[in-house]
């Protein structure tokens, strides 16, 4: 995008209004002059027997004022700034998009959802202060329900922060069964960050202790893990020269908030990543499909606001595929239930409903439109993806 | 840890992270597409240019206005007495001096303004692919601060951009002058309102806005609803009558109730006196106020909400299955979808159900004798795992990993 082109008119408008700014200011003190110098013509010492025709002063004044012309001076250089500015405000409009709200569906947008999303979003960053300022202005008491869920995983990570597990040890033993569930060994790392400062700063003799007391309780299921920080303890107090130094890297404590959060969040049943971000960020790489869209579609206003379906694809990146989506590459169909996609013997997919018609209704063998091997309806396989 | 950037990874939320994984790598961002979302910043830089129009407009019309007024005064002096016609050129002089006070603030306003509009172009040229992501919280704060100064929700718009240093990008400062005229007419209080149709005459008038007329419509209605009828009556002669060309019909449905007083139980004319009334000049307003500073009608947020449910939204999203991940695995973006179109693919785009990446011919689609397909990685690493044995995580079902064979997927 021509981003200095607009930059170049805009310094032009900045210049013309120096410039008109500097003829006020002239004019302003020219017709001052001529004022003040009537004025001392006025006061000037004379002798009585001829005394000063005020009134033709005053007439040379209004003369002189006229032949400045000072509205005029101030209107020539204003109307120079005015073609500037106009310009550029024309060029904005060619370059950026002006109306981005061509593509937007005059819809209920529930405000209450939206600001409750707010809400939520500024919690989920520990950003408290401001998600209870948009709940008391909006006056929506009910969007601060995740709050404290979302207070107690900031309290972990930010005593975490300062090297302090204990919190995070106490909300991991409170959910043990449910990290189980999702496969976690979060536990086990929070142990092992506690250990190798137990190895640094303590004893043998209290790495041992901490070792016996709450690692080997994870000795059967982590076999890899678990032989090598009973390694450690053979170099507790030099762990930086020894093999495991890398141990010891802060990227563990970062690695193991990060998861932490993460986890918290499964458990709450809530995305990691912040869901306004993905939308809006969404909306920002969809928005220009769909403008292109909507001016094509200007003249059929009402098929837009009506259509159940965006009759061209919207490309995303690939960090906003969250579905398996299945086309057909012969009928071009989305799979649906009713119209799965099937593998042929020749491993080639297709819809159910390409097959049926290839093999007139299953009556008989069909060639792969993709390779030259022969099938059968009963050869074909469902798939789920 | 960075809870608000940008998606990136497909990391599942219940697969445990591998101490192999690396922090986020940042999002894949190309040019042409960083082009196309600048594209979309024509109020970022149209409102404080039209603010720094306002300011330029004011200032050229002061000076002109008071150097008419010391012309005129120049040639009143000629037929004053001579004391008079002294003093009177003092006072001139005076006049001259406060006006160059007042120019050099005019213009030090100008160059804040200018200033501003500077600092947003800078803004923009300063994305590429290696901010990205800071980039895009920054844009996500200023779409925030749009939505809450057009829902006049000033004190967290305040807070959000001071917390962040945004004052240069957002537009606090010219909702300050909407602020004032809302609070008004939440008040029942025209005046403010009115005062800035006097203000911005030209404008509104060129892009045919009734807003003025709307007011006025309403100050006659409290004359009504106040029993004020005579008042009422010179009130419509003077304020509503010029409008009677454009506007008759409106016109004389709010004059008719004149006949009908504020109890009136006939529906036309009782809407008329209802409070909500109010709320819709505000809206009304809020309008006008948008389309004179090049704004979008809705806010911002609204715009890229809607855009973006739209390209997310697939049928799986209603499903109880649909991953965590989707903004719409949630009640509150569904419900806001429920209106918008289903997103189109022309070509397949698979998602692997274990890693949640995409599967391609880089990690192609494995199948397993059931039918159930997985990505090869994630099955490379679960027969690892588990000596050659694959567990299909949705039936249960076990398999050997020699019984999976690769689909084609074009
Ligand atoms: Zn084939
Ligand atoms: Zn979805």
């Amino acid at each position: 995008m021509d981003l200095s082109s607009i930059k170049d008119a805009f310094d032009r408008v900045a210049k013309k209004q120096k410039l008109s700014s500097s003829k006020s200011q002239e004019v302003v003190d020219q017709v001052g002059r001529e004022i003040e110098q009537a004025l001392a013509t006025i006061h000037s010492p004379h002798d009585l027997s001829s005394p000063v025709d005020q009134k033709s002063v005053l007439t040379e004044l209004k003369f002189k004022i006229n032949a400045i012309g000072p509205l005029q001076q101030l209107e020539g250089s204003n109307k120079e700034l005015n073609a500037s500015l106009s310009k550029y405000q024309k060029l904005l409009e060619k370059v950026l998009n002006p109306d981005i709200s061509k593509a937007y569906r005059n819809v209920d947008f529930d405000t209450r959802i939206i600001n409750q999303i707010i809400a939520n979003h500024f919690y989920r960053q520990g950003l408290f202060d401001l998600g209870d300022s948009i709940v008391n202005e909006a006056g929506e008491p009910d969007a601060t329900a995740l709050r404290s869920q979302f207070l107690e995983m900031h309290q972990i990570i930010g005593a975490m922060r300062e090297r302090n597990l204990q919190p995070a040890l106490t909300w991991v033993s409170a959910n043990r069964e449910k990290l189980l569930q999702i496969g976690s060994n979060l536990e086990l790392k929070i142990h092992r960050l506690q250990f190798v400062e137990v190895l640094q700063n303590g004893t043998r003799a209290d790495a041992l202790i901490y070792a016996r007391t709450y690692l080997t309780p994870f000795a059967s299921v982590n076999k890899d893990e678990f032989p090598k920080l009973m390694g450690c303890l053979l170099y507790a107090g030099r762990l930086e020269s020894s093999p495991y130094s890398e141990l010891m890297s802060p990227i563990h404590w970062e690695m193991t908030t990060e998861e932490l959060a993460r986890q918290f969040c499964t458990l709450l049943g809530q995305s990691y990543e912040n869901p306004l971000s993905v939308a809006v960020a969404a909306g920002v790489e969809g928005l220009p499909t769909l403008l292109k869209l909507a001016n094509v579609m200007a003249a059929k206003k009402q098929e837009w606001l009506e259509m159940k379906q965006l009759p061209v694809p919207v490309e995303l990146g690939k960090e906003f595929q969250f579905h398996s989506i299945f086309v057909c590459p012969v009928s071009r169909d989305q799979a649906s239930e009713e119209n799965p996609p099937m593998l042929l013997p020749c491993l080639h997919v297709l819809c159910k409903q390409s097959i049926m018609k290839l093999s007139k209704n299953s009556t008989r063998t069909f060639k792969c439109p993709y390779c030259p091997a022969e099938a059968t309806v009963s050869h074909c396989r469902q798939l789920h993806f | 840890m960075e809870m608000d950037s940008l998606p990136n990874g497909n990391h599942a939320t219940g697969t445990p992270i591998t101490a192999t994984a690396n922090p986020a790598p940042p999002p894949p961002s190309n040019l042409p597409q960083l082009t196309d979302s600048l594209k979309l910043e024509h109020q970022f830089l149209r409102v404080p240019f039209e603010h720094y129009k306002k300011t330029l407009r004011a200032n050229h019309r002061a000076v002109e206005k008071e150097m008419s007024a010391v012309i005129s005064g120049v040639n009143e002096a000629a037929d004053l007495s001579p004391d008079d016609a002294v003093n009177h050129l003092n006072s001139l002089v005076s006049r001259l001096q406060g006006l160059k006070r007042k120019l050099e603030e005019g213009s030090r306003v100008e160059h804040l303004q200018a200033h501003k509009c500077r600092v947003r172009l800078d803004h923009l040229e300063s994305a590429d692919a290696e901010n990205m992501s800071e980039w895009s919280n920054t844009r996500l704060k200023r779409i925030l601060v749009d939505y809450m100064l057009r829902m006049s929700y000033y004190d967290t718009a305040v807070k959000l951009a001071e917390s962040s240093n945004l004052q240069d990008l957002v537009d606090i400062d010219v909702f300050q002058e909407a602020k004032k005229v809302i609070d008004a007419l939440q008040n029942q209080d025209v005046a403010p309102a009115l005062a800035w149709c006097a203000d911005n005459k030209s404008r509104l008038k060129k892009s045919k806005s009734k807003l003025e007329f709307q007011l006025r419509l309403q100050e006659f209605i409290e004359l009504v609803r106040a029993d004020n009828n005579l008042r009422a009556i010179t009130y419509a002669r003077k304020y509503l009558a010029p409008w009677a060309t454009t506007h008759m019909k409106e016109l004389q449905r709010v004059t008719a109730t004149l006949a009908f007083k504020k109890d009136t139980e006939c529906a036309t004319y009782k809407v008329l006196f209802e409070a909500k009334q109010w709320d819709f000049l505000v809206d009304q307003f809020k309008q006008e106020f948008c389309k004179l500073y090049g704004m979008t009608l809705e806010p911002l947020l609204n715009i890229y909400l809607q855009a973006g449910l739209s390209a997310l939204k697939t049928p799986y999203c209603y499903e109880d299955d649909c991953t965590k991940e989707d903004p719409l695995s949630q009640e509150a973006f569904r419900t806001l979808a429920l209106p918008l179109p289903y997103s189109k693919q022309h070509h397949s785009k698979l998602v692997c159900y274990i890693t949640k990446e995409l599967m391609d011919t880089e990690n192609p689609p494995q199948v397993l004798p059931n039918g159930y397909v997985y990505s090869t990685k994630a099955l490379e690493e679960m027969a690892k795992k588990n000596n050659g044995r694959i567990i299909c995580p949705r039936t249960g079902l076990v398999y050997n990993d020699t019984e999976l064979v690769k689909a084609y997927i074009s």
